[in-house]
């Protein structure tokens, strides 16, 4: 589509307003100084409100830009309160207008939406979850939602990939994708059903931990049973017991969510492929044992140092970032998200390791055990000190309890044994070590922070 | 004279009272929807009032305790079995369909319940047992004397036990098999439930005239429809479950048609123990069965409340059909039966079992034989909120009797009589239930020191205010004045607090054009607890607490903060909005 006025010129608006975003500055930190330069435009739409998508570039980073124009008494309403997403003064065919960050405005992220889609989907409301990272983030009348990349990545970007092949291949533990707009070799956008009201595991996590370390401070209370009685019911001293008595108790959720994990590696597998596991694979494992000092773990050194295939298992394509964040409870079951796609998330990984890459399905396991570990802790953390002793004790018993529901979950699936080290001892040590090694990864990091 | 008689001759001779309207009475409207938007409760006949001192509750006792339930704003009673019956089953195993058990009352006993209810705005429908009778059923007897009766084809037999060995057995605590030997007959006969419960043979033409003309039988007499008791199992087919056949939906669907035309304003209510995706298929398009219940929901509420999260709730709402025009659900939380554990899984099962019945006198076939108040461990926080998420999710809220009260139960009593004692109406003997002596009672009354008739009891409940009684009474008359409770759309909205279970009842407003919305808050936790919500479809709004009609904080554009005290709820009327 062409028009007479010259969107070329806004290509310097663009530059400019770029510069003074923190996500630019972040993702050209540490990259050689080089100028902005203009790559392509695509005029969406020419009619006001207009709407422009703009390929910009500096040495290797591409971005995107959605760039829009009105009247400037329109954008005076339209931005209100979003005024720092204006770009500048431009002239269309009709006159003058100014341009702005498109996505702040309702009615072209509304068109944007049946651009991506195809027209096959219309929105009347629009929610903005949050654009000041590398992309917005957009929920329309809460039942889609879009991902527009605004740091692009040449190739396959890997949230697009996994969530297309997963989905090609029939896995349905997540949010399926329902549109997915790919031009010049870029990623652009990914439309994809939204359910407000699936939960982060992590809430739910902390809700159960809730329950149980009320226990604590309860005490003898919850028996029931007046002076003059010895309640016989589960005490503080029978840490396990109480666990499984607790309100909020989780382990059935872990169980599932066990289930759902084994189902998306077995997808990873189907959709990645998978090949044969070797001493390579349990390296990180490994590495942390040899660090540890235990006498028991000394011995799964050198057991681990002996494996060979086809004892070892398959490595797989691994989520890769699995903890309690990342795994969302709706109304249907667990959903698993965050396929880590965001570049800026990858350099802050404190390992350096990338999405998308290979490894033993125990990898992602151990994740999330260790997540469990961290949410326990973080719970205890918010209890008085008075209840230090009995609260440990309850929130140990948690760990343990629903680290053991999940790996019952994950391991009881049909099919998924044959991704593990065929010996069950052999797997559970490795697990250890693998956790082990996300146990000193946090603990340096920590240290550094 | 029999003791129905002398009850009636002696509720006669009482100072007659004209006909006319007390204070809190109510019209009966002439309304074939009524059941939408009714509030029933479930009475067993011999628990609920001993009008004559034989140590047995009967219909009289119930007319005598109208005025109460009128009080309490019940619209329709629901009458368990009165039947003969040699009362194995709790009378679900009925000897004669046309009479009323001697110790119950008689025929005309029923039809002055009737008119009596009636006057007070209240209906009656009953139990109608069509899937089987009692052995004792003279039907039976016939057709059991040999193979070449009249009635040899009323039931199902068979030379051999090993037909339709995919059909489950229901009462698999007490039952080997679906088939037992008879020994006077030579052969097999087929019965889902007990043993002494042989089914009905609906291939037989008569058999299926027979019951219509039991229905009938009692439509004439004047109630307003009937509780279909085990509809699922009429037909069998082989290579099947034997469960929801074709043939079973097309009966329904004649006795519908029957009843839709010679009797205006009545109701069919189907207990169908099914998923709700199959349970939907007995609404037919609309020409079945005017409601069902919808059984899974009531084990995922108590599920919610013990895991403080209300992903049971919603998911078992997420996998609720739509239902046709002018049907209805039937919800409860505790009924005659035992809390059924059927429709979970297995492992939610074992939770449950876990959770709520610690004794295994606790636990009866695939479920839990407890009351309400035993089951929440007397927390009337709890009772509060399951009541409040009862009183305003979709569907007809069904209260069991003597749960108004936070009745209790006794395990030690067999079967599923545990949930079946007396109602207590006073501190006095026999907790007010009868004049007999205590050994002639039917059932022994609660004495223990929890929820003994001394402590609970109708007086005790109606004489303070703050009672649970008069919160429930309260409860039921605002659900009263919001039909959008019983018709009204639902909707679960996010909410980020997984303890916390809002959804938003929608429908069209007083006014012509607008649209009425009311949000339910619900706190699932023992703790107090926050929760934000996404209400900016509702942005301007003012938020009107319906009991207390206290004004919150207009809705913004941003996400909406509630804060709830421990199982607190709110319901709040967002306002009319053209």
């Amino acid at each position: 589509m062409t028009v007479a006025s010259n969107p070329v010129e806004l290509a310097p608006l663009a530059f400019s307003y770029l510069e003074r975003q923190v996500w630019y500055q972040t993702a050209i930190e540490s990259a050689p100084p080089g100028p902005l330069e203009l790559i392509s435009i695509d005029v969406l739409r020419s009619a006001r409100p207009g709407l422009a998508r703009l390929l910009l570039g500096r040495g290797e980073h591409r971005f995107q830009l959605l760039v829009g124009w009105r009247t400037p008494a329109e954008v005076a309403g339209v931005l209100r309160g979003r005024e720092s997403a204006l770009l500048g003064p431009w002239a269309d065919d009709e006159g003058s207008v100014l341009a702005y960050d498109a996505i702040a405005d309702d009615e072209l992220d509304i068109e944007l939406l049946a651009h991506v889609t195809g027209g096959s989907e219309r929105a009347s409301r629009v929610r903005r979850v949050s654009t000041l990272v590398s992309h917005a983030s957009l929920v329309f009348d809460e039942r889609l939602f879009m991902k527009c990349y605004r740091l692009l990545e040449h190739g396959a970007r890997p949230e697009v990939e996994v969530v297309l092949r997963l989905d090609a291949v029939g896995f349905n533990a997540l949010l399926a994708p329902v549109a997915h707009w790919r031009e010049d070799g870029y990623d652009l956008a990914l439309v994809r059903e939204f359910l407000p009201s699936a939960l982060e595991g992590r809430l739910l996590a902390l809700t159960s931990l809730r329950d149980l370390l009320a226990h604590a401070s309860e005490g003898d209370e919850r028996s029931g049973e007046g002076p003059g009685h010895e309640g016989d019911g589960p005490g503080v001293d029978d840490p396990d017991a109480e666990c499984a008595s607790a309100g909020g108790d989780l382990a059935s959720e872990m169980r599932r969510l066990g289930g759902t994990t084994a189902r998306l590696h077995l997808a990873l597998a189907a959709a990645f492929g998978d090949r044969p596991a070797g001493p390579s694979t349990f390296a990180d494992a490994e590495a942390a044992v040899t660090a540890g000092s235990g006498e028991a773990m000394g011995q799964l050194a050198s057991r681990l140092a002996a494996i060979n295939a086809p004892a070892a298992g398959r490595t797989i394509r691994l989520h890769g970032d699995y903890h309690l964040r990342r795994v969302m409870r709706s109304e249907t079951g667990w959903l698993v998200a965050g396929f880590s796609d965001d570049p800026l998330y990858a350099v802050a990984r404190a390992d350096g390791s990338l999405p998308g890459r290979r490894g033993s399905p125990l990898e992602d396991l151990a994740d999330m055990c260790f997540a469990i570990r961290r949410v326990a802790g973080e719970a205890l953390a918010q209890r008085p000190e008075s209840e230090a002793d009995t609260a440990g004790r309850l929130a140990a018993a948690w760990e343990r309890r629903n680290q053991a529901a999940f790996l019952e979950g994950y391991v009881t699936t049909d099919g998924v044994r044959r991704l593990l080290p065929r010996d069950p001892a052999m797997t559970e040590l490795i697990l250890s070590g693998f956790e082990l090694a996300r146990e000193q990864r946090y603990e340096a990091t920590s240290a550094d922070a | 004279m029999t003791s129905a008689q002398r009850a009636v001759t002696e509720s006669a001779s009482e100072p007659s009272e004209p006909v006319q309207r007390h204070q809190g009475w109510r019209e009966l409207e002439d309304d074939p929807r009524w059941y939408e938007t009714a509030v029933f409760y479930e009475l067993v006949p011999r628990g609920f009032y001993d009008s004559n001192g034989d140590g047995v509750g009967d219909i009289q006792g119930i007319v005598e305790k109208l005025d109460y339930l009128a009080w309490l704003g019940v619209d329709c009673l629901w009458l368990l079995p009165y039947f003969p019956s040699p009362l194995r089953d709790g009378g679900y195993d009925v000897a004669d369909y046309l009479s009323v058990a001697s110790d119950c009352g008689s025929v005309e006993d029923v039809k002055q319940l009737v008119e009596e209810a009636h006057r007070r705005g209240i209906r009656v429908i009953a139990d109608l047992v069509i899937n089987h009778t009692s052995d004792q059923h003279p039907w039976f007897v016939e057709s059991r004397s040999s193979r070449d009766n009249p009635k040899a084809d009323w039931y199902v037999w068979g030379d051999d036990d090993q037909r339709w060995s995919d059909v489950r057995v229901i009462f698999c605590d007490a039952e080997p098999s679906n088939w037992t030997w008879d020994p006077v007959r030579q052969q097999y006969y087929w019965h889902r439930f007990f043993h002494h419960q042989p089914d009905l043979n609906y291939e037989n033409p008569d058999v299926r005239e027979a019951i219509l003309s039991v229905a009938r039988f009692w439509l004439d007499i004047g109630l307003d429809g009937f509780r279909l008791d085990a509809a699922a199992y009429l037909y069998q087919r082989d290579g099947s479950n034997g469960e929801n056949m074709p043939e079973t939906h097309a009966f329904l669907q004649r006795m519908r048609k029957e009843i839709d035309r010679d009797y205006p304003n009545r109701m069919l209510l189907a207990e169908v123990n099914q998923w709700p995706a199959d349970v939907v298929d007995y609404f037919g398009d609309g020409d079945e069965c005017h409601m069902c219940f919808h059984f899974p929901l009531m084990p995922r509420m108590f599920m919610a409340v013990r895991r403080e999260q209300r992903f049971p709730i919603t998911e078992i709402l997420a996998q609720t059909p739509a239902i046709p025009d002018g049907c209805q659900w039937g919800i409860f939380l505790r009924n005659h039966d035992e809390l059924t554990l059927e429709m979970v899984t297995d492992e939610e099962r074992d939770y449950m079992y876990a959770e709520y019945a610690h004794d295994p006198r606790m636990r009866r076939n695939l479920g839990i034989r407890r009351r309400l108040a035993p089951l929440v461990d007397n927390d009337r926080g709890v009772a509060e909120l399951l009541h409040a998420m009862l009183l305003s999710l979709p569907g007809s809220p069904i209260l069991y009797y003597g749960d108004e009260l936070l009745m209790g139960d006794n395990i030690y009593l067999g079967d599923r009589d545990g949930v079946r004692t007396p109602m207590q109406w006073t501190p006095d003997r026999n907790g007010g239930f009868s004049r007999a002596d205590f050994a002639q009672l039917f059932l022994p009354p609660l004495m223990d020191p929890v929820y003994g008739y001394q402590a609970v009891n109708v007086e005790a409940g109606t004489r303070d205010p703050s009672s649970f009684l008069h919160w429930l009474q309260r409860m039921l008359s605002v659900r009263r004045q919001h039909p959008i409770f019983a018709t009204g759309g639902i909707e679960v909205l996010p909410a980020d607090n997984p303890s916390v279970l809002a959804y938003v009842r929608t429908g069209p407003g007083a006014k012509p054009g607008s649209e009425l919305t009311v949000l339910c808050v619900n706190n699932l936790s023992r703790f107090a607890q926050a929760a934000e919500l996404s209400l900016a479809r509702w942005e301007g709004a003012v938020p009107v607490e319906l009991i207390g009609r206290a004004l919150f904080p207009p809705v913004g554009p941003d996400s909406y903060h509630v804060t709830l005290g421990p199982h607190g709820f709110y319901w709040l009327e967002l306002e009319e909005r053209r």
